[in-house]
């Protein structure tokens, strides 16, 4: 295999990773309110939990990793593994952050979200984070 | 013939390897698969026990008496915090203290709370003797700047909450001053209030909660025995099941038989796969690494022409079958313990035993027996094809040509 096939190939593995982040939240490891959990206010109306807003964030990150991907696809000169892999990293991190510290997960231990949905972002966000390291280390050859 | 040629031996075991990336990845996954379902067994097994012990000492006790007819759900408060309430009467405390061999008993209120939101949250409340306790008071001496005055609440590990905000349970207000360490048990899934204050709360549920609580007086949900030094554990608790009829006492030992008997379908089925998967890719890889010797015949016979001995040829063909196998070992476990450590909780919660990661040192007793099972397979695998290779002699091998 080229550097280029390499390349193209860690595009098409951006492009899945970002599909998978978009869907985690709601299809494959789904929050709460996907269990039909929610706040409830005094005058009964039913708000999402933390973990609701956490899964919304992520769809749109996941959505920018496809394009991400999409890009490196589409030319994979050492300028767009460049700007790909400094936007992986960012993007990676930002998966990590959403459920951890921006927005967070619900408080009790054994909900869902923090079973299921939080490890697998993270898992999710530090191999984008590590791809995102690849591409800028490997920018030049 | 008889001095080695001048290879460089790791670089040639490198090069060797690079060039038939495909077949090699498919060797280094079969080898992650084995050493990930042996590490995951014994992860799974170890953090069990160490996440009992470590229960079983944060409860201080030796011996948990509750009443017979809630055994079960005694089991489950300790083990995996599932909240219950359950009561019996308190004479028999009394009587449990005066058993022979008893030093110290402590009694405890277990009091289920309502699920409200995600805030105040279905958890086990425990109310505790303060007078008699040993299960926070060592936690508090420990801590000497804690204190546990009224409507004071110790929190465990798994209630998300910081020190000094408040909890509301049944409408009573109760602020948090300490979290425990976590043990992987049920503990971590409760919170310990005083006596006093839980009797309160449950006056007050009345018109403050959705749902009334009633502590019945007099009466309390478990008692926690210490046994004198040099006494049996296991006879104490027998004595106390005679002389309380209608008692029934839980020991590590038991729990812990508990705790492998939830465990032992999940253990056989990784070990059985384990098994498995050793039986079907130790003779493949060794047919793979039979084909791939007839494959290299030549080259390896053009090496002992150079002047490499049938011992330098056996040792290369090892090492890399050693490389591949320590490399999938790597990856295999890697992945296994990202996994194992990420999905703790839902694994823990799933199984319904206690968990708690191991100690460093049992992760690399459990890393180090997987690994090396591991490289003993590979090499049982390449040994075969190693001794053909070497048997052959090198002159007919290069005359005859590629097979």
């Amino acid at each position: 295999m080229n550097s280029d096939q390499v390349v193209k190939g860690i595009g098409a593995l951006l492009v899945l990773l970002g599909v998978v982040i978009s869907l985690t939240s709601w299809f494959i490891f789904p929050v709460c309110e996907m269990h039909g959990l929610f706040t409830e206010t005094k005058t009964g109306m039913k708000l999402p939990m933390p973990c609701g807003y956490t899964a919304r964030a992520e769809t749109g990150i996941g959505a920018l990793i496809v394009v991400a991907g999409g890009l490196l696809i589409a030319r994979s000169t050492p300028e767009t593994r460049q700007a790909v892999g400094v936007f992986s990293l960012a993007t990676g991190v930002l998966v990590v952050l959403f459920p951890t510290l921006l927005i967070g997960m619900c408080k009790l231990a054994d909900h869902p979200c923090r079973q299921l949905t939080l490890p697998a972002l993270e898992i999710l966000g530090v191999v984008v984070i590590i791809i995102g390291g690849y591409l800028l280390w490997k920018r030049e050859t | 013939m008889s001095n080695p040629p001048d290879f460089k031996f790791f670089s040639l075991v490198l090069q060797n390897l690079k060039n038939r990336p495909w077949r090699n990845i498919a060797t280094v996954f079969a080898f992650a698969v084995i050493a990930a379902t042996l590490f995951s067994s014994q992860y799974l097994i170890l953090g069990a026990k160490q996440s009992l012990d470590s229960g079983m000492s944060r409860m201080g006790a030796d011996i948990l008496v509750v009443p017979e007819e809630y055994a079960g759900a005694g089991q489950t408060v300790i083990l995996i915090g599932q909240p219950n309430s359950f009561f019996f009467d308190n004479s028999g405390f009394e009587k449990i203290s005066r058993v022979a061999g008893v030093a110290k008993a402590s009694s405890q209120i277990y009091i289920a709370t309502l699920f409200a939101s995600c805030c105040a949250a279905p958890v086990q409340m425990i109310a505790i003797d303060q007078e008699n306790d040993f299960t926070v008071s060592p936690w508090l001496t420990a801590n000497p700047g804690v204190r546990m005055g009224k409507d004071d609440m110790i929190i465990g590990s798994a209630i998300i909450q910081n020190t000094g905000n408040d909890l509301m349970f049944y409408g009573h207000t109760f602020h948090v001053v300490g979290i425990l360490d976590s043990t992987g048990t049920g503990i971590d899934n409760s919170v310990f209030v005083r006596f006093e204050d839980a009797y309160v709360m449950a006056d007050e549920s009345e018109l403050k909660a959705v749902k009334k609580l009633t502590i019945p007086p007099g009466m309390v949900s478990a008692v926690l025995v210490k046994v004198d030094p040099g006494a049996s554990t296991k006879d104490v608790a027998r004595m106390i099941q005679v002389q309380v009829p209608g008692t029934k006492t839980l020991t590590p030992d038991g729990l812990l038989n508990a705790v492998s008997g939830q465990m032992s379908a999940v253990t056989r089925i990784l070990y059985g796969s384990t098994l498995a998967v050793m039986i079907v890719s130790i003779p493949l890889l060794g047919v793979i690494s039979a084909m791939v010797a007839r494959e290299r015949a030549r080259e390896m016979a053009i090496i002992q022409a150079l002047g490499a001995t049938k011992r330098y040829i056996m040792k290369l063909m090892l090492a890399e079958s050693f490389s591949l196998s320590i490399i999938g070992g790597f990856i295999g476990m890697g992945a296994a313990a990202v996994i194992l450590v990420g999905f703790e909780d839902f694994i823990a919660s799933s199984l319904k035993i206690p968990f708690i990661i191991p100690s460093p040192l049992s992760i690399l007793v459990a890393g180090g027996s997987s690994l090396l099972l591991v490289i003993v397979s590979g090499g049982i695998a390449s040994l075969y094809p190693a001794i053909l290779i070497t048997r052959s002699d090198p002159y007919d091998t290069i005359r005859r040509g590629p097979s």
